[in-house]
């Protein structure tokens, strides 16, 4: 009924200068860093996560990762990946990355704790979770606003909860909430559901939950006795309320980022990339969910990842 | 049957190889009115078994007053992780899950003395009038929690102001219920303040200078 779960970080040498760095510990970050042991190439992963693999870790199942004809836990994948890379010698620590200088022949990556140095950097930073921007949204997160369903969906036995978007996410983590809460609401803007169709077939034969298509939520009002929720009828314009104990808000992610977008072509605000992921910026290359791209999958960031490793192989090899 | 299985068994040995000076969890459980002390209990067993370095002593809670006071448990199952003195590292409820981790960096942190603190968190905590109580609270499931539970043991083990608890929140509810705790990781800090998230070093320096 337990388990047991070791995510030790590693120590490294900060006074190196290192073949590669590696910022950011998902499926992306992870097959690059794998590739590049085997490359026997110096290379170092920050993530700022003890547990590595990005988004995946707070994803309950993975079933569309070939290879594996059972669902998959996302934190098991997540770890088998890492595990995988570390026996070829990647080395990983956990730190906070604060600022990047990316020009020149020698990258510098700063953390609170060091000034890492490399001759190549992929940037494999990820995304996260969009917020609505609604009233309450803040000033409740951790009190009844979640992000993260494997997280917070034990707070709520027997509670009622409403889930916002119409995505994989939504209905994955409706569905993992449904464990718990009594009833389930997802509320979304209309009644086209990108969650792939075998999802939504779960979700219709789920009784706890109920879809709420053609409503936006407008404030989240936690304040009193009686926690609602203000909704909004897009095609009527009527307002109601609905009764809930926690809303978990799935509506997609934005792009991670902010430390480079002053030294890198950015398009739609996720990194421009260019052929074999490389990125505006020479001995910068880029992988998975933070790169301008259309599928933002495990299996699309596994593939980024082994193009950006083979391609700093290749640029090192031209260089030594 | 084990707890820990033969896999995560010999990943604890090989991160335990690491120590340098003796750890003693000191357990506080009881044989009734306890939800996982008796697991909690099971687990330190086979832990301790895991390095010579390592042993468990077993207090019960409701008959050793005189430690109860010692360690200030108000909680059980509670563990204190103590070297050559006690830092004021504490774990209320089971370090199971993703808590396993926090578990073996405290014993690490104890047994090596190495902290990752920052210079200027360090010269912050030098410099400390008023105690501090940091108390992190988690679920098992929650991947994002070991990092804020781990910031705090490492407070509290360079500073003798600070004392930081790791509370297992679904084992405690009427805790959930006073703090209203709805997301983890939570920080309350002496109570009144708290941080939301695993937030950087700096950011619960910042928090903690509001609450003095």
């Amino acid at each position: 009924m337990f388990e047991f779960k070791l995510n030790m970080a590693d120590t490294a040498d900060a006074g190196v200068l290192y073949d590669l760095i590696i910022i950011g510990g998902g499926p992306a970050g992870l097959t690059a860093g794998l590739y590049a042991a085997r490359y026997k190439l110096n290379t170092l992963m920050i993530e700022k996560a003890l547990v590595p693999g990005g988004q995946l870790v707070a994803t309950q199942w993975v079933e569309n990762y070939p290879g594996f004809p059972e669902p998959v836990l996302g934190e098991k994948l997540a770890k088998d990946m890492e595990a995988q890379a570390k026996f070829y010698g990647l080395k990983v620590v956990q730190e906070d990355v604060l600022s990047v200088n990316l020009e020149g022949e020698t990258k510098e990556i700063n953390t609170a704790y060091n000034t890492w140095k490399a001759r190549t950097v992929i940037i494999a930073t990820g995304s996260s979770p969009r917020r609505l921007g609604i009233p309450g949204e803040q000033e409740y997160s951790g009190r009844g606003v979640s992000y993260c369903a494997t997280c917070d969906g034990p707070f709520y036995p027997d509670k009622v909860v409403t889930v916002v978007g119409g995505g994989n996410s939504a209905f994955e983590e409706a569905l993992f909430i449904a464990k718990y809460a009594r009833k389930i609401h997802i509320v979304h803007r209309s009644n086209r559901y990108n969650a792939d169709p075998i999802l939504q077939e779960r979700v219709a034969a789920e009784p706890k939950i109920e879809l709420m298509p053609y409503h936006v939520v407008e404030s989240i009002e936690f304040g009193g006795q009686q926690r609602y929720v203000k909704l909004k009828n897009v095609l009527s314009g009527l307002e109601s309320s609905l009764d809930t104990d926690g809303i978990f808000i799935f509506i997609g992610t934005v792009p991670n980022t902010k430390l480079f977008e002053k030294q890198i072509e950015l398009e739609n605000g996720y990194v421009k990339s260019y052929a074999d992921n490389s990125s505006s910026v020479e001995g910068v290359w880029v992988a998975g969910d933070v790169q301008a791209k259309t599928l933002r999958q495990v299996a699309t960031a596994v593939g980024d990842g082994a193009n950006a490793a083979h391609a700093v192989h290749k640029y090192l090899l031209h260089r030594r | 049957m084990a707890m820990l299985d033969d896999n995560v068994m010999q990943e604890v040995k090989k991160a335990l190889q690491n120590m340098k000076e003796p750890v003693t969890l000191e357990l506080f459980s009881q044989s009734f009115e306890c939800g996982y002390c008796k697991e909690t209990h099971q687990l330190l067993d086979e832990l301790s078994a895991a390095n010579p370095l390592l042993q468990m002593k077993l207090h019960q809670f409701e008959n050793d007053a005189e430690a109860v006071k010692q360690f200030g448990i108000d909680k059980i199952p509670a563990i204190a992780v103590v070297g050559k003195k006690d830092y004021g590292i504490r774990f209320y409820g089971i370090p199971a899950g993703y808590e396993f981790s926090s578990l073996l960096s405290a014993i690490l942190l104890v047994s090596t003395g190495i902290t990752k603190l920052s210079a200027d968190t360090k010269k912050f905590l030098d410099n400390l009038q008023k105690p501090i109580h940091l108390q992190t609270f988690v679920t098992p499931t929650c991947p994002y929690c070991p990092p804020a539970v781990m910031l705090a043991h490492q407070m509290a083990f360079y500073s003798d102001k600070v004392t930081a608890d790791m509370v297992e929140i679904s084992e405690f509810p009427h805790l959930a219920q006073k703090y209203s705790v709805q997301g983890v990781p939570r920080t309350t800090i002496n109570e009144k303040w708290y941080v939301e998230g695993a937030v950087p070093e700096e950011v619960l320096v910042s928090k903690i200078k509001e609450a003095l």
